[in-house]
């Protein structure tokens, strides 16, 4: 049979030695099975996964993010199309190829090799040039060939309109980034994403933003498209009408920039319902340049903080304008007489301390309501210490001192009411009387924000009814136009004083403006109530505030003006008062000549202005404090 | 039993092993499949198939002439037939055709002939053929040694086209016959030693240096990829190996195991040789061949270059499951994301089509088949015949396993085709052509 006849023991070391070779392949073979197994019933559904993942790319065409409109159906926030350029990677292709660089180098006459360095990725794909013209888009999809894994895409540009003037109150949108994205719980976004960044763009962003469309299509290994799957349009988001007026945006806006130091903010509320009129902070900035690099730089190192938004996040001590505080808690709580006369000699001394009025030289006899309007600080360091700080605090916080407004958009600031409590935990020293005197004038430790001056003058109009803040009327679907949102006026708790203390407050507000220290918001056919404050800061120079609400009669809208650094209030401050309320009650009145002269003095005067102030030597320390 | 007077093909079907013919018929059914669907989506989908037929067809023949053919004769002109293949090997060199830098094609006008392939049957033959005519003195050294040089010859002279992954087969082939033989299994494991000591440091090196971060942090594993390029190193290493093996020898005399002192010298000797040969395996490989060598280890460490093949591959036959994605319906194979799929990664074809079961199979006829070829090694009517069914059934096994276990990343990327698979016409040919052989044994086992 076979050679084991032969050779007997030679056969027989052949088959044991044949027997181990067989082994040996047998384990290996096991090996290979064993293997095989591991990768396609074990590992199948993770290969599958992967292989799918290889071959489909989806392109995302994203949606037009909702417009936004004003009270008077101005379109405020449009959307441009865009188109982009983008690389998408195929297997062992990172980077276009230098091939196709060159070729879209030609198309686009420039050099892309650097965008493709810096340049925006989404995920693995790269954006190769924005803002192509229709003529560059065609060019590129017809050499698609030379181009592989380059496609040029539509894309939404978001543009504002009056930028500047409305910048605080829209805000920016860009992309979400993949950091920003771990930290929230949203399943709904993903990287790179358009969001709001701040104002209306931001607190309203899952109105605005639209429903993302798609390409999915297959790619070979080569990165060509093989064939389509399907596609998915776009839906652009909801459109939104706010409360604000465009055209009085931009006249605050311009009335603060022309003002003495071009910094500050202006906000009017509808008494009646809390609508945000107006919301101005000063200097802006154009929500259109922010994605530049260049323009983003110079804003942040602006010194005047443009991206600052001084309506809700500034934080400034009201001066005088708290008086309208201590005049209600007087009224209320010691049942204060105001025409009880008290005599101010110009300065006023506590233990080893002078305090001084506004006036130097002092407004001798007067009662309470004409120490609101001439904003006399003696009459009310007297009734300070006769409240309290107790009482005092106990009344700023009825006025929603301290707490956030409410309003629509984020990053709003508290403010703080001091009490001895914090004094004691902070600054290791007890309460002084002298503390209580100054608080009751608006000073020490006390800040608010534009936005709650013009919370709580909105509550002083309409006798302590006063509603959150709101910039959002009402929000429309885009596709079927029906209203998905309206807004419903939130009211605040509501002040309750006797109507003899708010007549009395009404009385002095206005007195303030007839003949005290807000003379120049006086209009023929417009009564108009205000108090004017400047408020000391220990950082710089004096904030200019008034803040008023008109028509006196039947109050329709309260105003909060802050000049940051201003100066006087009655000076700086109601020039910018007076701007917004003209261009709201439509008040063309050709004003005096002799008056006009007066005001263009005045800006120029504010320099001097300064030097006027009124300064004590006091035992210890200087201090000066104004109306 | 048999008769003289019958045709070879009425001998041939009598004859017939049914498990070995179901197993040759399923592997190259498989093979002309995953062809097919390799080219489907290309331009010229039929031109592969038709190439494959045709070597199907010829080596279909060649098979029957070497059948009828009685392969004792081989053994008496051996010599002329080695110094042929040698000629043969030499003629590439000078008149071949060069592609992808290796100049080991013969360019006919229809057709290009690798005669590596051929080769590689031929020096089974020669290497059966002087180890049975040295048989009785298979034990001695000088005998391995000679039969070392056989190979060495074809070796060194495929080495100057050069084709490296072709000279692959060169030594499972030449051990498994010594070791069947009955030569010294501590010459075989010494010559173990040394080529995987040449053969592993530089690769081992080059995939270190592909870490540079797993360097950085382990200063232990610095040390020793530095070695070979730092001669401080390297001696600090050989003196480390050599002060172990004398405490391992002291030790062992301490529990009376006797080891004699020669066996210690030439291990070290080994050792020594083993890494300096390594250099001259580093200055031989290129980087890219040396990376795509190890990369199989972890492939993801340079997923985009050498490792791409590996990852591509692991993902096609993985994402395959058990039922497969279909015929002409793999993604990988048909978007061309899987490499070189009609040759080297044909059994990925298979796998991401046909899925578990069918690469399965594959892999299960595949060892049927070498099986049979290793039982005709056992039933062969001499010696000689054993052996040249060994060398063959071996030729086959390591081609399966290498080939397979590369492209599911157990094996170095080493570009050998997947024989009775894998499209290319000539190793068609030979395979057919060792077939033709094997069957040529197994006729004659009775007489």
């Amino acid at each position: 049979m076979s050679w084991s006849n032969e050779n007997r023991n030679e056969y027989i070391n052949f088959t044991e030695k044949h027997k181990n070779i067989f082994i040996f392949f047998l384990l290996a073979f096991l090996f290979l099975s064993a293997k095989l197994f591991y990768l396609q019933v074990i590992k199948g559904s993770y290969y599958k996964n992967i292989s799918e993942h290889q071959r489909l790319h989806t392109t995302h065409e994203r949606a037009f993010r909702g417009l936004i409109y004003d009270k008077n159906n101005k379109l405020l926030v449009d959307n441009i199309t865009n188109y982009v350029a983008l690389f998408y990677p195929f297997e062992q292709q990172y980077v276009p190829t230098e091939e196709s660089i060159e070729k879209l180098g030609e198309i686009l006459h420039k050099d892309i090799k650097k965008s493709i360095e810096t340049g925006w990725r989404y995920g693995r794909v790269v954006k190769l040039a924005e803002d192509l013209t229709m003529n560059e888009a065609f060019k590129i999809q017809e050499n698609k060939l030379f181009l592989p894994g380059i496609t040029v895409v539509k894309e939404p540009k978001r543009i504002c309109y009056d930028s500047v003037e409305n910048a605080h109150v829209i805000g920016y949108v860009n992309e979400l980034r993949s950091e920003e994205l771990e930290n929230m719980d949203n399943s709904e976004l993903k990287t790179g994403d358009i969001v709001g960044r701040c104002g209306i763009e931001q607190s309203y962003d899952k109105y605005i933003r639209g429903k993302d469309g798609g390409l999915s299509f297959e790619v070979n290994a080569k990165g060509r498209h093989n064939k389509t799957f399907d596609y998915e349009a776009p839906v652009i988001g909801n459109s939104v009408y706010l409360t604000i007026d465009n055209e009085l945006q931009k006249v605050a806006y311009k009335a603060l920039e022309e003002s003495s130091t071009g910094k500050g903010a202006a906000i009017v509320l509808d008494v009646n319902t809390g609508a945000v009129r107006a919301f101005v902070s000063c200097p802006g900035y154009d929500v259109n340049k922010i994605s530049y690099v260049k323009e983003y730089r110079n804003y942040l190192r602006d010194k005047k903080l443009p991206f600052f938004n001084r309506c809700i996040q500034a934080l400034y001590p009201p001066g005088s304008i708290f008086k309208i505080v201590t005049f209600t808690a007087a009224l209320e709580h010691l049942k204060h007489n105001p025409y009880i006369v008290e005599n101010c000699l110009g300065y006023f001394e506590l233990g080893d301390r002078f305090y001084s009025c506004s006036l130097k030289k002092g407004h001798k006899k007067l009662n309470l309501i004409a120490a609101m309007a001439y904003s006399c600080n003696i009459y009310f360091y007297k009734l300070g210490l006769e409240l309290g700080v107790k009482v005092i605090d106990e009344y700023a916080k009825k006025f929603n001192l301290g707490k956030k407004t409410g309003i629509d958009i984020a990053s709003e600031k508290n403010g703080f009411v001091p009490t001895p409590e914090w004094k004691k935990a902070k600054m290791k020293i007890p309460w002084l009387k002298g503390d209580t005197a100054i608080l009751a004038i608006g000073q020490g430790a006390l800040w608010v924000t534009p936005l709650q001056m013009a919370n709580l003058m909105s509550a002083v109009a309409a006798n302590g009814v006063s509603y959150k803040p709101y910039f959002v009327e009402k929000i429309k679907d885009s596709v079927t136009n029906k209203i998905i949102y309206t807004h419903e006026p939130k009211p605040n708790e509501k002040i309750e004083l006797s109507q003899y203390t708010w007549d009395n407050l009404h009385k002095s507000l206005e007195a303030a403006v007839d003949y005290g220290t807000a003379k120049r918001t006086k209009f023929e056919k417009l009564k108009v109530a205000a108090k004017t404050g400047t408020a000391e800061n220990p950082h710089g120079d004096d904030h200019a505030w008034v803040v008023a609400y008109a028509p006196a009669e039947k109050p329709e809208v309260a105003l909060a003006v802050i000049v940051e650094n201003g100066g006087y209030g009655g000076q700086v401050s109601v020039p910018v008062a007076r701007e917004i309320l003209k261009k709201y009650f439509n008040i063309v009145e050709e004003e005096p000549e002799e008056q006009k002269e007066k005001y263009k003095q005045n800006f120029k005067n504010k320099k001097n202005s300064k030097k006027n102030k009124s300064k004590i030597v006091t035992g210890k320390r200087t201090k000066n404090v104004k109306r | 039993m048999s008769n003289d007077n019958q045709s070879i093909f009425t001998k041939i079907i009598k004859n017939t092993d049914v498990t070995f013919l179901v197993s040759l018929f399923y592997l190259l059914f498989m093979g002309f499949c995953a062809i097919y669907s390799a080219g489907f989506s290309g331009v010229n989908s039929s031109k592969y198939l038709t190439t494959q037929t045709a070597a199907l067809v010829i080596g279909s023949v060649g098979m029957v002439f070497l059948a009828s053919f009685n392969y004792q004769y081989y053994k008496h002109f051996y010599k002329f037939i080695y110094v042929c293949s040698c000629l043969l090997l030499v003629s590439v060199l000078i008149f071949g055709l060069e592609i992808k830098g290796t100049k080991g094609w013969f360019k006919f006008p229809f057709f290009s002939f690798q005669p590596v392939e051929i080769t590689k049957i031929i020096l089974i033959l020669v290497l059966s053929a002087f180890i049975d005519t040295h048989w009785k003195e298979i034990k001695k050294l000088s005998v391995f040694i000679k039969t070392l040089l056989i190979t060495f010859g074809h070796f060194a002279i495929v080495m100057l086209q050069p084709d490296f992954s072709s000279t692959l087969p060169y030594f499972p082939i030449t051990l498994v016959l010594l070791y069947i033989a009955g030569a010294k299994v501590r010459y075989i494991f010494a010559v173990i030693l040394y080529g995987g000591l040449a053969v592993l440091i530089p690769l081992l090196t080059t995939f270190f240096k592909l870490q540079p971060e797993l360097l950085k942090n382990n200063k232990v594993l610095n040390f020793f990829v530095s070695a070979p390029s730092d001669w401080h190193n390297a001696a600090i290493i050989f003196g480390s190996i050599i002060l172990i093996i004398f405490i391992i020898k002291w030790f062992l005399n301490k529990l009376r195991i006797p080891v004699g002192w020669t066996y210690l010298v030439i291990f070290l000797f080994l050792i020594f040789a083993g890494s300096f040969s390594s250099v001259v395996v580093e200055k031989s490989l290129k980087e890219y061949q040396r990376k795509r060598l190890i990369v199989f280890l972890k492939p993801e460490i340079d997923s985009r270059a050498s490792g791409y093949n590996i990852i591509q591959s692991k993902i096609a036959i993985g994402s395959g499951q058990i039922y497969g994605k279909g015929f002409l319906k793999g993604t990988q194979t048909q978007l061309g994301f899987l490499p070189e799929q009609r040759t080297d990664f044909i059994f990925s074809v298979i796998g991401e089509e046909g899925g578990y079961i069918f690469s399965q199979l594959t892999i299960i006829f595949y060892f049927l088949f070498v099986w049979r070829a290793l039982v005709v090694a056992k039933h062969s009517r001499d010696r000689f015949g054993s052996l040249i069914a060994a060398g063959i059934a071996t030729m086959f096994a390591f081609s399966g396993i290498i080939n397979m276990g590369m492209v599911m990343g157990l094996m170095p990327v080493t570009g050998l085709p997947l024989l009775l698979l894998s499209y290319g016409g000539s190793s068609m040919l030979s395979s057919m052509f060792a077939i033709g052989i094997l069957i040529s044994i197994h006729l004659r086992r009775f007489y």
